[in-house]
């Protein structure tokens, strides 16, 4: 029963932390839990989490995506450029989510059929999307997008459009890797990629998937950040993929695979937007910020490592309880 | 007292939160003699002879070394005790060379500070040679076959002049001609005065060679003994606490019609016109050496691998099986070798490990049905025996035998008509051995048909109805019931027709 | 298995060698040569990936056209110091008659400009200058005077015991450090008065100057102006607060004079900016190359105009980005 406890804790604590957080960020500054406040760290967080959810999706499957960023602005820009010659936000959202899955599909590609290493396939495809991204538009921002910025400037009464999608895609993903057989597949390709095959699990259809469904969400996140700015920028979002990795592994996602929750991977995205929020409320310098959340980051992956390896002390640990049960 | 005491621990305990590992520990090894640890899984063996190797410290008690008393820290420090250990856990570094690795922590430097390589080369063939091992000192590792790999490991434990060595289960994965060759050697060091904790679940093994037996159950010392007063019903009966009636639960089953009938079938390089069948109501069992193509067979069947030519019959129908899922479909399924390689998801549950295989029984109408799940599982965990805190519990902190269970209960849920068992005792404890061999009666009486391979061959002959022997990629012999015997076995397993 | 990987790797860089093969195509069309002994001149940008950096290397192919003597290749230094340092060096050893550098790093690239002028080739650093070295020549935009002209129009306008907001380039960057230090000495230093109330790196960036913005109107409920050392992060800025009423007055500079800038200041929400001219900037590179190349002049030191933009004169400008194509009309 006492080991049923720690496991609860264990399970919960990284929202004790979130909590913890804000309480102490509320005391610093006295906006911070304002509407407006809240609605800006949502906001500001949505892009990082939509592109958390990916990473912690394809690190829980044994892989990773560092093209993110470069996809993004790829799907960005050339959706933005649909848009001001269509007028259409329907067809600029599907082109930004169509580009981005075509660039996943080549990364999924390299990844199963040739066994390349995500980590070289997709800085590969890091380098050749940010390429042509900045070939297409010669270097220079796209400018005038008009009604483009409804997506991350628009409300719906008074949510804003990029908190609706956040809390869309949130519900989606949750939903998967808990009740789809997707879900369990992927934990157990990451869990142990041979063990899976030897289940049964279609290994390599799986790794598909889930690069597509990257892809989907890079995509609209390429839409997301483009309109919040207000511009097609082909040389944004740079080392994006890196906010979207930090946020799965602050959330709890281990880097070896086969763990990792959505609501988890969105606390870690709460952690640290709530962290740069208010070292901008409280007017911390820059370089400091950098600091404090270069801190976070090597405490995130030392507690991922100390965990795990709490849990092979328990080897021993369990044997000798089972004699308890045995007797 | 008696003399010639090399080491002695005495009243040892250890605790872990919660539990009592170790309790009152008394026990002591004579110079020049083999003591053998038998106990199951979890008994508190491993545990003790990590406090011997400092790995822990215990709570209370003594370690004594020739009657003086001592204070292990580390393992380097054990070292300076003349003990040295060989984990059951090999450790190694694949990507390095076989002289890189002998002399891994302790390369000779020349007095610049610089790698000495002639030197390093020179020992190794000196080393090698001596061994009378085939291998080229510059060859990497991985190149190495596991069995070669384990030779290595020994070797070079004794070759560091060790007065003390523990052996955790060293035959676990070598072949019959390297358990041979060790035993030798064993021989040879107790001859020079050098004392052997030898940890085993093969009980033969231990009769072959200890002149000691102390028994571990739940944490205690149960008896220490000469080896010549005991038989191994004995041990078994200490061992488990209760009484195992027949440690192989064959029963007579009349048997129906071929069920599975394998036809020419050829994998290039790998295994060449393999034609075998198995009936409805039998076991059969694939003998034969490390290497000798039969996982590789049975994988193939599986669909786990590619086949070149051949096919595959079930109930007198040809099927096609290019994956697993294709096997599965014709409800075949295979427990496979190397739990730990192939067989657990090590950081997932027990229960997502073993409902892997019925996903689409748990998860449809889009809705993950839970609470079916729990109850589908806990059942089949109740029935088959598994030992486990919840079903939460992730399954690398089971013992191996409940590892193994939990993978065997996996492929139980799917209800298959043929059972394919790839090594399915190998490191796991009487008490799970047993489990596992009702099972397959079980099976059998059922009119299902199991496939059986396995190194240790009086499983095999205590288990089965049928022995098929491999050799080098092809089916040497088969053997009918009144056949069985091992030199008959081994004669085809080295033969090459 | 490593093979098929070694081969996926060869494959992968081919197509990496092909993109990048059209894209500097496109980047180096050469100036056909028109003159009889033409002069071989190379450009050395810093990054083809930087808007600024990849207007001005465009203009300057532009500039070249207007000069039958001389050819011009540009070279892309990809935002690293090795990459623009083995650019230089290449260029050296194909015996170019000048090279053009512009810097990544001023430092890191001075001693290879120091080479060139030991080779006996023109040696120019442009945009930022490369100050002090003996031979070499610099055209640039001075970018005191950019921030300066901006400063001291604020000084005027920005409303007595004003908050402000200071947007900064990334730290280390000659001209993010030299128009800040324009506004101290033109502006701060004379309004003891104003206020700083929030002040971050935002890297040149709009997307980092949106989330500090959106910040700071939550710390601050009064904003009289954002002080930024380029448009892209005023207009960040100038984002969130668009059509929120409390904010409707905020003043607004920035340096640059980008086409977004332009649009800005013709709506009205932003206050001025200073013409970092791309145009200008190429046009007297080569004004200059070629003095030197024909002997006119030895060395030549000098910096295009910084004009102020606002309400009044900005319909030239955006004539001019629209005539370029960089608006839409």
């Amino acid at each position: 029963m006492k080991f049923r406890n720690n496991r609860v804790m264990e399970k919960y604590s990284i929202f004790i932390v979130l909590f913890v957080m804000i309480i102490i960020c509320s005391l610093l500054n006295e906006n911070f839990l304002s509407t407006g406040n809240i609605t800006n760290i949502i906001k500001q967080l949505s892009v990082a989490a939509i592109l958390a959810y990916g990473e912690m999706l394809l690190i829980v499957s044994g892989m990773l995506d560092l093209s993110a960023g470069a996809v993004l602005a790829l799907s960005g820009v050339l959706s933005v450029s649909v848009y001001k010659s269509s007028g259409s936000l329907i067809i600029a959202l599907l082109v930004a989510v169509i580009v981005a899955v075509v660039c996943n599909i080549i990364n999924a590609i390299m990844v199963t059929s040739f066994k390349a290493p995500p980590f070289i396939a997709t800085l590969a495809m890091q380098t050749v999307a940010r390429g042509i991204a900045l070939l297409f538009t010669k270097g220079q921002n796209i400018l005038q997008l008009d009604n483009y910025v409804v997506f991350g400037q628009g409300n719906i009464g008074p949510i804003p459009v990029s908190i609706i999608f956040l809390i869309i895609i949130t519900i989606i993903i949750w939903y998967l890797l808990r009740h789809t057989r997707l879900g369990r597949s992927l934990y157990a390709i990451g869990g142990n990629e041979e063990a899976a095959v030897a289940s049964g699990i279609n290994v390599k259809l799986n790794k598909y998937k889930v690069f597509i469904i990257n892809g989907i969400l890079v995509g609209i996140a390429g839409v997301l950040f483009m309109s919040r700015v207000n511009a097609g920028l082909p040389n944004g979002a740079v080392g994006y993929e890196m906010e979207g990795l930090t946020a799965a592994i602050v959330g709890g996602t281990s880097f070896s695979g086969g763990i990792g929750t959505t609501m988890g991977t969105l606390t870690g995205a709460f952690i640290i937007g709530c962290l740069n929020n208010i070292m901008n409320l409280i007017g911390i310098d820059s370089y400091v910020q950098q600091i404090v959340k270069g801190v976070i980051i090597a405490l995130a992956v030392i507690w991922d490592i100390h965990s795990k390896t709490k849990k092979t002390t328990k080897v021993v640990l369990v044997e000798e309880k089972e004699k308890v049960v045995s007797n | 007292m008696e003399p010639n005491i090399k080491l002695r621990v005495s009243q040892i305990e250890k605790s872990f939160p919660g539990v009592k590992a170790l309790n009152k520990i008394d026990f002591s090894v004579r110079k020049g003699t083999v003591h053998a640890l038998c106990g199951e899984n979890g008994a508190g063996k491993s545990t003790l002879m990590k406090i011997i190797n400092g790995i822990y410290k215990p709570d209370t008690g003594q370690i004594f070394i020739d009657e003086k008393p001592v204070k292990i820290l580390n393992p380097i420090h054990a070292r300076s005790y003349g003990i040295a250990m060989i984990a059951q856990e090999l450790n190694y570094v694949p990507e390095m060379s076989i002289e890189e690795n002998l002399f891994l922590g302790r390369l000779p430097v020349t007095k610049y500070g610089k790698v000495d390589w002639k030197l390093l080369r020179k020992k190794t063939i000196e080393f090698l040679s001596a061994e009378g091992l085939p291998y080229k000192p510059d060859q990497k590792l991985k190149t190495l076959t596991v069995s070669d790999i384990q030779m290595l490991e020994i070797i070079k434990a004794i070759n560091n002049k060790a007065e003390i060595i523990v052996m955790d289960e060293p035959t676990s994965a070598i072949t019959q001609r390297e358990v041979d060759i060790l035993f030798k050697k064993i021989e040879v060091l107790k001859s020079q005065g050098v004392s052997i904790v030898y940890i085993s679940h093969k009980l033969d093994e231990v009769f072959q060679i200890a002149d000691d037996i102390t028994i571990f159950r739940d944490g205690t010392v149960v008896e220490s003994h000469r080896a010549s007063d005991l038989d191994m019903d004995k041990v078994i009966a200490l061992m488990v606490g209760r009484k195992i009636e027949n440690v192989y639960p064959k029963e007579e089953i009349k048997l129906g019609d071929k069920l599975l009938e394998i036809k020419d079938l050829c994998s290039t390089g790998v295994f060449k016109n393999i034609n075998f069948h198995v009936s409805k109501g039998e076991i059969i069992g694939f003998a034969g050496l490390v290497g000798a193509g039969r996982t590789e067979v049975m994988r193939a069947i599986f669909g786990l691998d590619p086949i070149t030519s051949g096919h595959i019959m079930k109930d007198g129908q040809k099927v096609e099986i290019k994956s697993v899922k294709d096997s599965i479909k014709n409800k075949m399924v295979m427990l496979t070798e190397d739990r730990r390689r192939y067989g657990i998801i090590p950081i997932r549950s027990v229960m997502e490990n073993a409902s892997i295989s019925i996903l689409e029984k748990i998860i449809y109408g889009g809705y993950a049905h839970e609470r079916e799940e729990r109850k589908i599982v806990g059942e089949y965990f109740s029935k088959m025996n598994v030992k486990t805190p919840s079903l939460e519990t992730p399954i690398q902190s089971l013992s191996g035998g409940n590892q193994q269970k939990v993978l065997l209960a996996k492929w139980m849920l799917r209800n298959p008509d043929i059972l394919i068992l790839d090594e399915p005792t190998r490191g796991i404890d009487v008490g799970a051995k047993f489990e596992i061999y009702k099972l397959m009666s079980e099976m059998a009486k059922q009119n299902r048909a199991v496939i059986m391979v396995s190194s240790e061959l009086p499983e095999l002959i205590g288990m089965c109805d049928r022995i098929y022997v491999m050799n080098q990629g092809k089916i040497t012999g088969e053997l009918q019931k009144s056949e069985f015997c091992q030199e008959s076995i081994m004669k085809y397993a080295t033969s090459t027709i | 298995m490593k093979r098929k990987l070694v081969s996926v790797l060869v494959g992968i860089s081919m197509v990496a060698a092909l993109l990048t093969g059209c894209g500097s195509a496109n980047g180096t069309t050469k100036t056909e040569d028109k003159g009889k002994d033409g002069y071989r001149v190379a450009y050395i940008a810093r990054a083809q990936s930087d808007s600024f950096a990849a207007w001005l290397a465009n203009e300057m192919m532009a500039a070249a056209e207007e000069y039958d003597d001389i050819t011009l290749d540009v070279f892309d230094g990809q935002a690293d110091d090795e990459k623009e340092n083995a650019a230089i060096e290449n260029a050296i050893t194909s015996k170019y008659d000048a090279i053009i550098v512009q810097p990544n790093n001023g430092e890191a690239q001075r001693p290879y400009v120091e080479k060139i002028v030991a080779a006996g080739i023109v040696a120019i650093t442009t945009n930022a200058r490369i100050d002090g070295i003996e031979g070499a020549s610099s055209v640039d935009a001075d970018p005191y005077a950019q921030a300066a002209v901006n400063a001291q129009a604020a000084l005027e306008q920005v409303p007595q015991n004003a908050k402000v907001v200071v947007l900064n380039g990334p730290s280390g960057n000659f001209h993010a450090d030299e128009r800040r230090k324009a506004w101290q000495a033109e502006f701060f230093d004379k309004r003891p008065d104003v206020e700083i109330v929030g002040e971050q790196i935002a890297n040149w960036n709009k997307d980092e100057a949106v989330q500090y913005m959106e910040d700071w109107i939550i710390s601050n409920n009064q904003i009289d102006a954002i002080i930024s050392m380029n448009d892209n992060m005023a207009a960040g800025a100038l984002e969130v607060v668009a059509g929120k009423e409390e904010f409707k007055d905020i003043l607004s500079y920035g340096v640059d004079g980008t086409a977004e800038a332009m649009l800005l200041i013709e709506a009205g929400t932003m206050t001025s900016t200073c013409l970092q001219s791309a145009i200008d900037l190429a046009k007297l590179n080569l004004e200059t190359v070629h003095k030197l190349l024909t002997g006119e002049e030895k060395q030549i030191d000098t910096d295009i105009d910084a004009p102020l933009i606002n309400k009044e004169n900005v319909a030239d400008y955006v004539k001019m980005y629209k005539d370029r194509g960089l608006i839409q009309k």
